[in-house]
């Protein structure tokens, strides 16, 4: 007995020592630490979730980016653009050189556009209607469209450029020519003109990057050294870890009454909005959805308000603000901020009166995806406050991959499914065409069925405007139909919250004038500024 | 043919009958659970025609005979496929992954072993006395809670309130030891960085122990239990008339046929514990196979899957060899009874 508890308390000292040694304990200050969900996708041809944005928009560059603080698009890689008819024209700067020394030419952009659509793989059907792109000359590239694509150059922050003879140089296997278009390569390492070099990565883990020198732009001396972003740790570590000061920024997907826990121990609150927004989709094709009166009666009995605070992370943080309509607030047609959506039960019971369906008919049913919890609450929320129309409904936990299956045909679809959409370009057309145009019914974003020939002809005129304040006026339609035919409840427009220490200075985050409106790019670290 | 020989043999035909059953079930288990497996790796953005060309690409056009088939002559070539989830070989995956969640388990059996035992010994020499009391105690508490709350509970007490041990990770983000064998603590001593060796102890002490404590408390209580009874036996009241001492009456006399049944749980428990690691994993985010197994379950990787679930029946089947064959040495009966006729 006696000699267990010496073995002990040796034990406890020898603990108590070695955290002191611990080097963790006396990091380097500018090393930055984040997390994000598994996997990072580190080949920009298969970029899509969050984590892939991110190394993606750090370890590569693209031809355009968003204007921060507002809508439109800056130069980048290139120097300036023109279009003709369907043809987009960019000059680009010849001062670009890639991670491994290689001049960025226009060969590398047709290239990356080739590559893209012979993966086929994360958002390359943003690049389907592009016939083709060739190199005029060595810093001159032109894209030839199949027809008129307005957000086209809106696209091409989701086009990264990849350096063809870095790529050509590691071919794997693969069949012809192409081989495996370095597919296995690119998995594993970086191969673009980034500010961000990647000197380790395991999808599962972690990726570290470290500053590149050669950048053209130049990066800050208070921009991070060394970042490490590291996959799917659990909300409980997350919270211990930025306690202790082992971690800097959290991802957006812990729980609210974790980040206000957080916020409330002194960590800073960043937010990402403009995007995207929560959805409640009706079913047009089944009874009583199919009449615009239920469909209109559901919308005004939603208690927006009440969903709002729902998601509130502290008096004056949400994960989301009133939403205006169909649009976000922000984007092309979007109504003013102060024309935020509310509950109106009066209305509402005038409009099921005349619907052709009687409540005592019928029972909803409310799915949510089994995998965002936070969706159960809102389908509670919506059960009682439809109760109050006198309509029954009863609510279904649908796995994701059960619901994507199940929207394939819409008499397996739920009367309701709840979804948040975002637009990956952060244009108008990549949030709307695949969720409201007659053609792209049936998938996860599309499980209202809608066929209505003058939302078609909106979604078709916004993306063929020819400037604009022609696209806007397309949209302003566009929102207002959608209001009028009640397609789905317009929940809220979506924002991002992520709690962080106070080591950390992210102007794009915190300061609406320096936000890009394009999920992910907020993490651009080379605009952040270490302070310890 | 020696006695020991013969007992391999025969464990290892039936552990390969084995393996290919579980194959065969967990290939059709894969394909018959909810969601298209194309869809869900490609993501909510993909379009219908990228999702039917990973179908194509997969064999998911095909009948599940055919597919398995393709998947038997991939494996013959030591080909598992590529994860949808990583897009990586699934091979690669599991060598990555694998030396970790090991690591951890194994850390955890030498607790399991080293703390556990010894509890049961001091339980038993002091029946029915303070020191009895205070491990059945400690034994029940580690038995009834699972693992996952262990791991939060010694994350709060020694990381957080007590910032003794680290929160997360394998190393210390300091250290860059270049993989070898892919267990760190031995990478680092090959490496012959001995603070880079401390440091990764150090972060394995938390989430193993949290991982053995079950098994502590269960082989305690076993060892305990099986003791008492020994105790009762007339060698032992042999033993203390000829004036042994307790303590290697207890030690020498009375443990070791008391360690068979207790050989034999914490084999499985040793072997439970790939599957128990998860949620320890990912308190701890600890970047192992267990992690990754439900990773790829949750995204319906098929390849992942099958893999993942061969490597650890693998495992588990190993498992059990060893605690067969450590059995028979300890137990000779059991050598004697496969010789032949």
């Amino acid at each position: 007995m006696k000699r267990i508890t010496t073995t002990m308390a040796a034990a406890a000292v020898t603990a108590t020592a070695l955290s002191v040694i611990d080097p963790a304990a006396a990091l380097a200050g500018g090393v930055l630490r984040l997390d994000e969900v598994a996997v990072g996708e580190l080949d920009p041809g298969k970029a899509s979730d969050y984590a892939d944005s991110i190394l993606m928009f750090n370890v590569y560059d693209t031809l355009v980016l968003p204007k921060q603080g507002g809508p439109g698009h800056v130069s980048h890689l290139a120097e300036s653009w023109e279009s003709e008819g369907n043809s987009y024209t960019f000059k680009l700067r010849s001062d670009v050189k890639f991670q491994s020394g290689n001049p960025m030419t226009a060969e590398d952009v047709v290239f990356s556009l080739d590559r893209m659509k012979a993966l086929g793989a994360g958002l390359s059907y943003l690049f389907a209607g592009v016939e083709n792109a060739e190199a005029l000359d060595e810093h001159t590239v032109r894209f030839n469209l199949k027809q008129p694509y307005a957000p086209f150059v809106a696209s091409l922050v989701r086009l990264p450029i990849v350096d063809k003879k870095t790529v050509m140089a590691n071919l794997g296997d693969g069949d012809g020519e192409m081989k495996d278009w370095g597919q296995a390569y690119l998995s594993a390492n970086g191969a673009g003109t980034g500010a961000y070099k990647v000197t380790a990565h395991n999808p599962q883990e972690e990726t570290v990057m470290e500053k590149n020198a050669g950048y053209f732009l130049g990066v800050a001396d208070a921009a991070p050294d060394t970042v490490r972003l590291r996959y799917g740790l659990e909300a409980a570590t997350v919270r211990t870890l930025i306690a202790q000061g082992e971690h800097d920024i959290s991802s957006q997907w812990l729980p609210p009454e974790v980040i206000k826990a957080l916020a409330a121990g002194g960590a800073q609150l960043l937010t990402e909005s403009g995007t995207g927004a929560f959805y409640v989709k009706m079913n047009t094709t089944k009874a009583p959805m199919d009449d615009v009166h239920c469909r209109l009666a559901f919308s005004l009995a939603f208690d927006y308000e009440a969903a709002v605070k729902m998601i509130a992370v502290t008096d004056d943080i949400s994960q989301g603000s009133a939403a205006t309509g169909a649009i976000p607030v922000g984007m092309f047609g979007a109504n003013s901020p102060d024309q935020i959506l509310k509950r109106d039960l009066d209305a509402a019971k005038a409009h099921l009166a005349e619907c052709k369906y009687k409540p005592e008919d019928f029972t909803l049913e409310l799915s949510w995806i089994a995998e965002v919890p936070l969706e159960e609450r809102f389908a509670l929320l919506m059960q009682a406050n439809f109760a109050e129309l006198g309509v029954k409904s009863e609510i279904k936990k649908l796995p994701w991959a059960l619901f994507a299956e199940q929207v394939s045909k819409p008499e397996n679809t739920p009367h309701i499914s709840q979804l948040f959409v975002n637009a990956v370009t952060g244009d108008p057309d990549t949030l709307l065409y695949g969720q409201y145009h007659s053609t792209t019914a049936g998938t996860w974003q599309s499980p209202e069925y809608l066929n209505d020939a003058e939302v078609d002809q909106y979604l078709e005129a916004g993306r063929t405007a020819a400037d604009d304040a022609g696209r806007q006026a397309a949209y302003a339609a566009l929102n207002k139909r959608l209001m009028e035919i009640a397609a789905s409840v317009y929940g809220y427009d979506r924002q991002s919250v992520f709690a962080a220490s106070n080591r950390v200075k992210v102007p794009a985050m915190s300061d609406p004038s320096k936000a890009f409106g394009l999920d992910g790019m907020g993490f651009s670290f080379r605009l952040m500024e270490m302070t310890e | 043919m020696s006695p020991v020989v013969r007992l391999l043999t025969k464990r290892l035909g039936t552990s390969l009958i084995v393996l290919v059953g579980v194959s065969m079930l967990i290939f059709a288990i894969a394909r018959v659970i909810p969601g298209d497996p194309a869809r869900i790796a490609l993501g909510p953005n993909a379009t219908p025609e990228q999702v039917e060309n990973l179908r194509l690409a997969l064999h998911l056009d095909r009948n599940i005979a055919v597919q398995y088939g393709y998947f038997i002559a991939d494996l013959a070539r030591g080909d598992l496929g590529v994860s949808l989830y990583t897009n990586r070989p699934v091979t690669t995956d599991i060598a990555q992954f694998l030396p970790a969640t090991l690591e951890l388990i194994i850390v955890a059996g030498i607790m399991m072993i080293g703390i556990g035992l010894p509890l049961g010994i001091v339980s038993a020499r002091y029946r029915g006395r303070a020191a009895d009391n205070l491990v059945r105690l400690v034994s029940l508490l580690g038995v009834s809670a699972p693992s996952f709350v262990w791991a939060v509970i010694l994350m709060l007490l020694f990381a957080f309130f007590l910032p003794l041990f680290p929160i997360a990770g394998r190393i210390s983000d300091s250290y860059t030891i270049a993989p070898v064998t892919g267990f760190l603590l031995v990478d680092t001593l090959v490496a012959g960085n001995f603070r880079a060796f401390s440091n990764a102890a150090w972060h394995i002490v938390l989430p193993a122990f949290a991982l053995a404590l079950s098994g502590i408390g269960q082989a305690a209580r076993l060892t305990r239990a099986n003791m008492v009874e020994t105790y009762d036996k007339p060698f032992i009241e042999m033993a203390r008339s000829y004036g042994f001492a307790d303590r290697r009456i207890a030690n020498r006399f009375a443990f070791r046929p008391s360690l068979i049944p207790s050989l034999t749980i914490i084999g499985l428990d040793f072997a439970a514990m790939l599957g128990n690691a998860f949620l320890v994993e990912a308190v701890f985010a600890w970047p192992g196979l267990s992690r990754y197994g439900v990773a790829v379950i949750l995204r319906k990787d098929l390849n992942a899957i099958v893999g993942t679930v061969l490597i650890i029946s693998a495992t588990f089947l190993i498992m059990n060899i060893i605690v067969d064959l450590l059995i028979a040495f300890i137990n000779p009966r059991i050598r004697y009874s496969q010789r032949p006729a």
